[in-house]
């Protein structure tokens, strides 16, 4: 809201300077972001709150003024003299009450249009809007002063013999006064003649009845519309007016005789009109002053010091709330204009903001045991602790994908998308289903910056819908992505591009946080985004999916920039969680020598390294064995098929020490037990 | 026997300095003149053929020589040794200008950072932390804090919808209903988390942090606010703050009020960062609207409690003096390496 200085001064007899009215406006919470000095003018921008449609005119500001300084207002001046015949043969009817609280209206006949004169221009141009002539001006006038709109309809217009104020009807149409043909909808507020719609209630008028230059009489609308009722059709229709943002915050209901007053007082003045005597008043609802109590007890304990109690009544008084102590307590009764205030609470504050919040002192909340109800999971913070350990940086994604970019990294059978009803941009209409199509995206574009290796990561949650109108499962998941370089470039060593098994490295980094829900089992993966034969796929102790990785499908990488492929992994935080495993109890740790052996051996291209390992690890074994690949080599000596492999077992003994004939027949036994085993057999004998 | 005894010590002393101090040519020395068939050796051997009465003394003389040969032999043989370390340390030096073998560092995003060093402070002040879900339902949103249907402060906060009514939730405040839904009073918590608002432009993110704070219990005043937001941020900044509480309106307090936290980069006296004002602008409190707790079940007239909330992010922007908001979504390696520890 844009304040005129100039204006206020007319309301207000004050001698502070603009600034000093500003800072103290804006210690009363209704904040000055701006003081602007224009020609003639100072103009305050002034940001008010939901709660405040009071200080949406320059009379309710001046009431702010006046209670900061100590001042009264000025009294309004008089309304304008009436002659000619009285308003009559105009029946106004509040068909639905719900929409519509009181619609007054009266007459001004004999207006000629014409420019405003210059200081109406200079007014309205410090506030924020342009001249149109001098009788709509004068509708912009009156709502700047009182901030309550009116609506002039030009009278001839109107087709009689009633004026109705009901809710839309579906599908009936009306041309507001900016040319666009609107489509209405049921619970929206018309003003209807004898023809069908001429308004939007509280919103905008309609072009049939609007003020032109041949218009010589001028119907006035005041009216106080149901807050709710006016901010419904303005949604609907998606227009905001200064007439809808004032009704939809809420009105005084006794400023419509008032604002009639000032318009007819104008329209006289500037437009040669001759008001007729009368006028029309429609209540359907009564509007009491609310009567509230505060205790001085109650102040004490929400503003954190007692409030003297004559400052407290003077501060009321000052905003025009008739207080009225007894002991302990006031009595207020709430002037038709503070919407705001409707509980003791509200009162309060009145009184706090009013001698202001710098009395408060300082203290500190007795401490209390506490429970909590629902802590984050000790995991999120230590999965991010160990990715970005791992050389990953973390980002920070949108929650929201384009609609379809997710649909190859879900498994086959994924509940839908959620979608967004209104999205901001089409690349942000549903909710991700996976942190991964964003990380690659996001590759990307660093590769295509010039970043070549990219290393990242982002631990956040994921919306798996369960239907429209419930609640989406949101299972907290960490994504990385790795694109470029194993390693930093060294000059000790060439660089290799990232692979499949450092990846999967980072998963089991991962999942190593949670022991407890393992063993995980390595599987080949099937996600459709990734490499069918360079992807892996996690299974805990009771068989469920709990983390894949692997190379991003070469179709996928093929439309990026990457250079090789990349490789990307994502882990289900909240299958692993909440909590991290409790203090590692100790072993003793072993006193004895461990023994060493190492078998050579040549594997078939399609034989797994695990299955080996599991045969082996049924054989007998006169101490606690553990089997540990040592090298892989395919290429030159060996058959295009084969590759070879070097097993290490080392056997550690918890009681004795091992005789060298023992682990010299567990070798043996080893050697026999690989010839069991399909595809794998010793390199050279060893015997 | 005098005259060869010399005679040996001269040659023994001669061949030494050509042994330098090569620990193999020492060794050589050694051999050559003290070893089972050494010079001096053969020399003691033939003592048993002198006259009985010069044994003693010849005796004497030639281990006293064999002491001396020692003597120098060991000494010989010790600086031989530390000149081929010396030597094999020369051969072996590295240039220390190389940079060393490093793991790679990542970083922990300043957002990131910035929750958890507010977390902790919290913590340390007995607050528990409190999550909940991003996909909410009017109620927690909206109407169970006092924003009802068709209420413009709606328009504040324009809010992504879902098909079925829920909602991407627009602060984190529903936690704070969740929670005293779930918990009876003292209740002392902050709740950090992503909201989503529909608005995307230099200053604003569609989606961002916040972090709320609420205490609830009998007796609990904005003395209490004051103090605890004077508590926090004096050990955030490291630095005793002053706080400064302005009337504001949120439609979930009563009184409601703005807070701002004097500028630590200027001392309170105005600078660039606080605009000249002295102050920085850190968030929205109140006292907790006697219409929540009746929401939530809470009697209004046992209990108060305050509240406050404040955006991570632009605390964090603030931190690190990161000018534009979208580095903190964009995900640029350029940017977040920065933040590698």
């Amino acid at each position: 809201m844009l304040i005129s200085i100039a204006w206020l001064s007319e309301l207000i007899a004050v001698d502070a300077t603009p600034s000093a009215i500003a800072a103290a406006l804006t210690s009363r919470g209704l904040t000055v972001d701006a003081v602007t000095e224009v020609p003639g003018d100072t103009v305050l921008d002034l940001d008010v709150p939901a709660n405040r449609p009071d200080a949406l005119g320059h009379r309710g500001v001046a009431r702010e003024v006046a209670a900061a300084f100590g001042r009264r207002l000025v009294a309004p001046r008089p309304g304008p003299a009436v002659s000619g015949p009285p308003l009559a043969g105009i029946d106004v009817t509040i068909e639905d009450p719900a929409l519509c609280g009181r619609y007054t209206a009266r007459l001004v006949r004999g207006v000629t249009v014409g420019a405003s004169p210059t200081w109406v221009v200079a007014r309205l141009e410090a506030c924020g809007l342009r001249s149109i002539n001098n009788v709509v001006d004068v509708s912009n006038l009156v709502m700047l002063e009182l901030g309550q709109p009116v609506h002039f309809f030009d009278a001839a217009r109107l087709t009689g013999p009633a004026i109705v104020i009901r809710g839309a009807r579906e599908g009936e149409r009306l041309t507001t006064l900016d040319g666009v043909e609107r489509v209405l909808a049921p619970g929206m507020v018309v003003i209807a003649d004898g023809s069908g719609p001429v308004a939007l209630g509280g919103v905008m008028g309609g072009a049939r009845t609007e003020i032109h230059s041949g218009t010589k009489d001028v119907l006035i609308e005041a009216a106080w519309f149901t807050p709710a009722a006016v901010r419904r059709t303005a949604r609907g229709l998606g227009i905001v007016t200064d007439a809808s943002q004032r009704f939809e915050r809420g009105c005084d209901p006794e400023a419509p005789a008032a604002a009639q007053d000032l318009a007819a007082l104008w329209l006289t003045e500037l437009s040669g009109g001759r008001p007729a005597p009368g006028t029309i008043d429609r209540r359907q609802r009564s509007f009491e002053p609310a009567r509230l109590t505060v205790r001085l007890a109650r102040a004490a304990t929400l503003l954190g010091y007692r409030p003297e109690a004559r400052a407290a009544e003077e501060a009321l008084a000052a905003i025009e709330l008739s207080p009225g102590r007894d002991g302990d307590t006031i009595a207020v009764t709430v002037p038709s204009w503070r919407v705001d205030l409707t509980r003791e609470a509200d009162v309060v504050e009145e009184i706090g903001r009013a001698l202001g919040y710098d009395k408060v002192p300082t203290a500190l909340p007795p401490s209390a045991p506490r429970a909590s109800a629902s802590p984050p999971p000790p995991i999120e913070d230590a999965a991010r602790d160990r990715l970005a350990s791992r050389g990953f940086h973390e980002a920070i994604q949108y929650a929201m994908i384009a609609a379809d970019e997710d649909e190859r990294f879900v498994a086959a059978g994924a509940p839908a998308p959620v979608p967004l009803d209104n999205p901001i941009a089409a690349g942000l209409s549903v909710l991700r289903r996976s942190l991964l199509p964003g990380l690659v995206r996001t590759a990307d574009q660093n590769v295509r910056r010039g970043t070549a290796d990219v290393r990242l990561f982002e631990i956040g949650r994921v919306f798996l819908g369960r239907g429209p109108g419930a609640f989406p499962e949101e299972p907290l998941r960490a994504g990385f992505v790795w694109a470029g370089a194993a390693t930093p470039p060294h000059w000790s060593a060439p660089s290799r591009p990232a692979d499949a098994y450092d990846a999967g490295g980072i998963v089991e980094d991962v999942l190593a946080l949670a022991p407890g829900k393992g063993p995980f089992l390595r599987e080949r993966a099937s996600l459709p985004a990734l490499h069918p034969g360079q992807s892996i796929l996690w299974r805990d102790g009771t068989g469920r999916a709990v983390a894949w990785c692997g190379a991003l499908h070469p179709a996928l990488a093929g439309t990026r920039a990457f250079s090789t492929p990349p490789f990307v992994g994502e882990i289900d935080l909240t299958a692993l969680g909440p909590d991290l495993p409790g203090p590692v109890l100790a072993r003793t740790v072993p006193n004895l020598p461990a023994a060493s052996r190492d078998l050579s051996l040549v594997l078939d291209r399609g034989t797994r390294a695990s299955a080996v390992v599991a045969a082996l690890s049924r054989v007998p074994s006169p101490a606690p064995a553990t089997f540990t690949w040592l090298d892989r080599y395919e290429g030159p000596g060996l058959a295009k098929d084969e590759v070879s492999m070097t097993l290490r077992v080392i056997l550690q003994p918890r009681e004795r020490t091992l005789l060298d004939a023992e682990t010299e027949s567990y070798r043996q036994a080893l050697i026999a037990a690989l010839s069991a085993v399909e595809g794998a057999r010793l390199r050279r004998t060893e015997a | 026997m005098q005259d060869r005894l010399e005679a040996l010590e001269r040659a023994f002393r001669d061949a030494l300095r050509e042994a330098a101090d090569v620990p193999a040519a020492v060794e050589a020395v050694r051999v050559r003149f003290l070893g089972k068939k050494g010079e001096l050796t053969a020399l003691l051997k033939s003592v048993g053929a002198l006259q009985a009465a010069l044994r003693p003394a010849a005796g004497a003389a030639i281990n006293a020589a064999r002491d001396r040969l020692e003597a120098a032999l060991g000494e010989a043989a010790g600086s031989a040794r530390s000149a081929a370390e010396t030597a094999s340390v020369d051969a072996s030096m590295i240039d220390v200008s190389l940079p060393p073998r490093t793991f790679p560092h990542g970083a922990i995003h300043p957002v990131t950072a910035t929750r958890r060093d507010l977390e902790a402070i919290f913590r340390s002040m007995g607050f528990t932390v409190e999550i909940g879900p991003e996909v909410e339902d009017d109620r927690h949103n909206f109407e169970a804090l006092n924003i009802p249907k068709d209420h413009p402060a709606r328009d504040a906060t324009d809010t992504f919808y879902l098909p079925g009514g829920l909602l991407l939730r627009t602060h984190t405040s529903p936690v704070q209903i969740r929670t005293m839904e779930a918990l009876a009073p003292p209740i002392r918590m902050i709740c950090p988390g992503r909201v989503y608002r529909k608005d995307l432009d230099a200053t604003h993110l569609p989606m961002f942090h916040q972090l709320e704070a609420l205490v609830v219990d009998e007796g609990i005043s904005l003395a209490d606010l004051k103090g605890t937001c004077a508590a926090v941020w004096s050990r955030f900044f490291g630095a005793s703050v002053a706080i400064r509480l302005r009337p504001g309106y949120f439609p979930f307090v009563e009184p409601g009020c703005e807070f701002d936290v004097s500028c630590r980069v200027c001392d309170g006296k105005g600078c660039r960062v606080c605009k000249g004002t002295g102050w920085i602008e850190l968030g929205g409190a109140g006292m907790v609207h006697p219409a929540v707790f009746e929401a939530v079940g809470i009697d209004p007239e046992r209990y108060t409690g305050f509240a406050f909330g404040l955006g991570i992010d632009r605390i964090a922007m603030m931190r690190h003096a990161v000018d534009d908001l979208r580095l903190l979504v964009e995900g640029d390696v350029r940017f977040l390496e920065q933040f590698a520890c």
